[in-house]
């Protein structure tokens, strides 16, 4: 402990020099058009709550609306809503004018789908390989997510499951002739599989349950078993996601007892999530690390760290309940976290692997600089879209990146839009910080 | 009531049950009162523990487990009951409005400290499943929390105008000796919220609970009378019919709070309008009297949220709530999408014993309920154009197949009438106004839902409702206590809003005095 903590102490100048290193190295922001607009609309929305809250509801209903003339409507009557906002009034004057209101709704509805667009690669394994390929060829490598509906009968868990299995096949038949990329495709630990996956328990079963994790277990489980036997069969990786509270004991519990059985022990390269924004993320490490260092495993569990993407709705649920909420309320407490859970996961390997996942040029700094301090070999994890220009930093320092890319539909990615987008505009938002100009100095400040 | 006293109230945290530690101790706490069962309810009249004719209550999910014996009450009961409790108005209305409002936050605190074994009884007595037996125990200590606080404010009095020359007061007084008629549904909380109401205001009561809940009754009793309102204050008289009728006929009685059926409410109604000779007022009768409730789906709502929310609204505690929805009212654009989704849903709800976590649905209170769902399904499937039912029942117990009906014409039974049961009728409409004014055809009016994400369509809903309590873009079950006041007009009740800031005028009759303070023609 002593020892970290000098090691901390020391660590601060590689954090700076390295997040200085990152931020030279990140690419100018475009000046097409479009960006400029598409900044002005975010500046302006992370000023102006009411708009903010308009537009969000506007992306929410977007796929559900039937024609031109639906989607004007509702525009109109988001924008209407915002009282206090000049910018929505002014909008819903244009969405509901006679003569306005179908270009209005159409440049709106090209709007939503370019913003979409940015966040997710394709409408399917086959319509995003290009990206995927081009990522590759570009020195980044990649993690597939498929979005979709909210998994409510076993038909639907059939289906995504069934969607998981293609993207596999078609990711390995296409994986075969991209060129050779050694940073991606080894580490300390051995060989990485070109095809990564990840995968959401909460779609592979309708029957979670936050009082019975038994029940999502067992719904689960013959999904998640085939999936990995297809992982294993293809060489590639398997992640399983973490979502909200209420359903990560049944997604550990379910993926450490696949992952415990014979027939997973050669393979396939799987992963799990570690949430740092839970209190109890720390405990939630030890028992992972616990797990691991009893079950060895040829290739070995990947642990991603992220801060975690369900803040509100952890907090909503334990303030309507009245719980104590199960995320930390202050930014700094959960930064401090993220870092000393960062040291622990690299501390831990060669028992496991350590994928960090941060938009946080902090985050990101320290973890290299403890990395590189201890000779350790780490991932670093960004969301297509959002960490665009990080991805382009750490590709050109030479470190090792993958992007998280989902893909779907245009129904489906609007419920990953709208998260992104709060994420992007929320007030204790790093990304927004940085957006804003705050200096180099405050951003790499240790928490 | 003031703005302090509603900002002073926070509701009860409910238990954390996703929590492995948390269900243990739920698991220990009903393990600890089986191993009491059955227990004894003797009828409580003052001081006495008096014994009669014994019936027993069940567990719903396991017949042959007899969770208490209790002793039905006579009219001869009633009367001795109400002589005491005529004694028992004057000591505790005599009380001030603080001394009774610390007594009911000690009953609160009772409950607080025994809420494991409190919910346990629930899950056995009544087949509440366990997340649900829990908030019952919350909403029971809310309801003497909130109505204590709101009866001191009310104590308070209300400012009046006043004018040079004369001085204005108006105070409120209890109306006098009170029948709490109820229900078993939430065998804790109502009967919890309605004596509270009654005792907070200073009036005494006499408790008849629902038969088949008769030692959650006694539970909530025994607390009140350890918390320090007098026995003579509050009577518990278990039993069926007879007692229920004969409280309502007695002159002695001033105010009846009830909640249950449409039918028994509305018998109630008409015998307490009837003055007897030796009765010099007027009996208030403050009904809750269950509802037909309906959820309009619009074409743009998101079915990700609707589908868990209906299921909730509509099977949870096996839909014996009077909020649930039994009737959905959906856009043709999206029906077909909804139909299909709710059908593959409701398969995967998991129909077992309210002690089992793992349980969706668990049984219906008894025989009888479950012979009358199972009709109401049978003759729903037979005229549907679609039907779709979860399976595999427990073989013992009380249970209903959760059961989905879709395409049922307007005059069907299921339709109009309330099932009180695991059954969800669906039907298309062309747009929101039909079906807004399918709901306006209803004769009840307690709950409603819409699902839009429409700011014009949720005003539009919200204006043309008749339900007292309107959900929009969620589950239409689980009003909290001073968050969403509930209660409903039309054959649903008379509407007094339980859990709100109005609810405790209906157990106080107001008095104004108005003092001339002119002297010799000066105001002095």
């Amino acid at each position: 402990m002593l020892m970290d903590a000098e090691m901390g102490h020391d660590l601060e100048p590689a954090i700076a020099a390295i997040g200085r290193e990152l931020v030279a190295a990140m690419p100018a922001a475009r000046h097409t058009p479009r960006a400029a607009l598409e900044r002005r609309i975010m500046a302006a929305m992370v000023d102006d709550a009411e708009l903010r809250a308009a537009v969000f509801r506007f992306v929410d209903v977007r796929p559900a609306c039937a024609d031109p003339g639906d989607l004007a409507r509702h525009l109109s009557e988001l924008l209407s809503e915002a009282e206090d906002s000049p910018l929505a009034q002014r909008g819903a004057a244009l969405a509901g004018g006679a003569l306005t209101k179908r270009p209005v709704a159409h440049a709106a509805a090209a709007g939503v789908k370019q913003m979409a667009q940015r966040f997710i690669i394709g409408a399917d394994a086959t319509d995003a390989l290009p990206a995927v390929e081009r990522m590759w060829r570009d020195g980044v490598a990649t993690t597939i997510d498929l979005l979709g509906e909210a998994t409510v009968t076993e038909e639907e868990a059939d289906s995504y499951a069934n969607r998981c299995e293609e993207t596999l096949r078609v990711l390995h038949a296409a994986s075969q002739d991209w060129p050779q990329r050694p940073l991606l495709e080894h580490d300390a630990a051995g060989p990485l599989p070109r095809v990564n996956l990840s995968v959401k328990v909460s779609a592979l079963t309708p029957l979670l349950r936050s009082n019975a994790p038994e029940r999502g277990i067992a719904g689960a489980q013959a999904r998640l078993r085939r999936l990995l036997a297809v992982a294993r069969d293809t060489g590639a990786h398997l992640h399983i996601d973490m979502e909200s509270f209420d359903t990560r004991e049944a997604v550990t519990e379910l993926t450490l007892k696949l992952l415990s059985e014979p027939e997973f022990a050669e393979g396939p390269s799987a992963g799990i999530v570690l949430q740092a924004y839970l209190t109890e993320s720390p405990a939630h490490l030890e028992h992972l690390l616990d797990w691991a260092s009893a079950h060895p495993r040829s290739h070995p569990l990947t642990i991603r760290l992220v801060k975690g993407a369900y803040w509100d709705h952890e907090t909503v649920e334990a303030v309507q309940h009245g719980w104590r909420s199960p995320v930390f309320t202050d930014r700094r407490a959960c930064d401090r976290n993220f870092e000393e859970l960062t040291r622990r996961l690299i501390d831990a390997q060669p028992t496991v692997r350590a994928a960090i996942a941060s938009h946080n040029l902090r985050s990101i700094a320290h973890a290299a600089a403890y990395a590189d301090a201890r000779g350790a070999d780490i991932e670093l994890q960004v969301l297509r879209g959002l960490g665009d220009e990080t991805q382009a930093a750490l590709l050109s320092a030479g470190r090792r990146v993958r992007a998280y890319c989902p893909i779907g539909d245009l129904v489906a990615g609007m419920a990953y839009l709208v998260r992104r987008l709060l994420e992007n505009t929320s007030n204790d938002s790093f990304l927004r910080a940085q957006a804003e100009g705050a200096d180099l100095t405050t951003l790499l400040e240790k928490p | 009531m003031s703005a302090a006293t509603t900002t002073e109230f926070v509701n009860e945290p409910l238990l954390e049950l996703r929590r492995t530690e948390v269900r243990t101790d739920a698991t220990a706490a009903l393990a600890a009162l089986d191993a009491q069962l059955p227990l004894e309810v003797p009828m409580l009249i003052g001081t006495e523990l008096v014994r009669g004719d014994a019936f027993a209550s069940v567990d719903p999910g396991a017949p042959s487990r007899v969770v208490a014996h209790a002793h039905a009450a006579t009219a001869a009961h009633v009367d001795a009951a109400l002589a005491r409790a005529v004694e028992g108005q004057r000591a505790w209305s005599s009380r001030s409005a603080t001394e009774r409002a610390a007594v009911l936050r000690r009953a609160a605190d009772l409950l607080r400290d025994r809420r494991l074994e409190l919910a346990a009884l629930a899950v056995r007595e009544c087949g509440k499943p366990w997340p649900e037996a829990d908030g019952d125990v919350c909403e029971a200590i809310d309801f003497l929390a909130y109505y204590a606080a709101g009866a001191e404010a009310l104590d308070r009095g209300r400012a009046l105008i006043q004018l040079p020359g004369e001085r204005n007061t108006m105070r409120y007084v209890p109306r006098g000796v009170t029948a709490v008629i109820a229900p078993w549904n939430f065998p804790l909380a109502i009967a919890t919220g309605m004596t509270s109401a009654a005792l907070a205001t200073g009036n005494a009561v006499v408790l008849k609970p629902a038969e088949q809940a008769p030692a959650c009754a006694k539970a909530v009793v025994d607390a009140l009378h350890a918390a320090g309102v007098p026995h003579d204050a509050l009577a518990l008289l278990p039993g069926g019919d007879e007692p229920g009728r004969a409280l309502v006929a007695d002159s002695r009685i001033h105010t009846i709070v009830f909640t249950g059926s449409c039918a028994a409410g509305r018998s109630i109604l008409e015998r307490a309008a009837k003055v007897e000779d030796n009765q010099f007022h007027i009996k208030k009768v403050v009904a809750e009297m269950g509802g037909k409730n309906v959820v309009i789906v619009d074409a743009d709502a998101d079915l990700d949220d609707v589908v868990p929310s209906l299921l909730s609204s509509a099977f949870g505690f096996a839909g014996q709530k009077c909020s649930a929805a039994s009737r959905v009212l959906v856009h043709a654009q999206i029906a077909d999408a909804l139909a299909e989704r709710l059908a593959g849903a409701i398969r995967t709800l998991q129909v077992g014993p309210a002690e089992d976590f793992a349980t969706d649905v668990p049984p219906v209170i008894d025989a009888a309920a479950q012979m009358r769902v199972r009709r109401y399904a049978g003759q729903g499937a037979a005229a549907a154009t679609r039907v779709a039912v979860a399976n595999g029942l427990p073989a013992d117990g009380f249970y209903v197949a959760p059961t989905l009906l879709i395409g049922l014409p307007d005059e069907h039974p299921v339709i109009q009438d309330e099932i009180f049961g695991p059954v969800l009728a669906v039907q298309r409409v062309a747009s929101i106004e039909e079906a807004c004014a399918k709901v306006d055809a209803s004769r009840f009016a307690l709950t409603g839902g819409i699902f839009s994400r429409s700011p014009r369509t949720v005003e539009l809903v919200a204006a043309r409702t008749p339900v007292g309590n309107l959900y929009v873009n969620r589950e239409i079950t689980g009003a909290m206590v001073g968050r969403q006041p509930f209660g409903g007009g039309r054959l649903s009740g008379t509407g007094p809003k339980a859990g709100g800031p109005d609810y405790l005028l209906q157990f106080v009759e107001a008095r104004t005095v108005t003092e001339n303070t002119v002297r010799h023609g000066l105001v002095v």
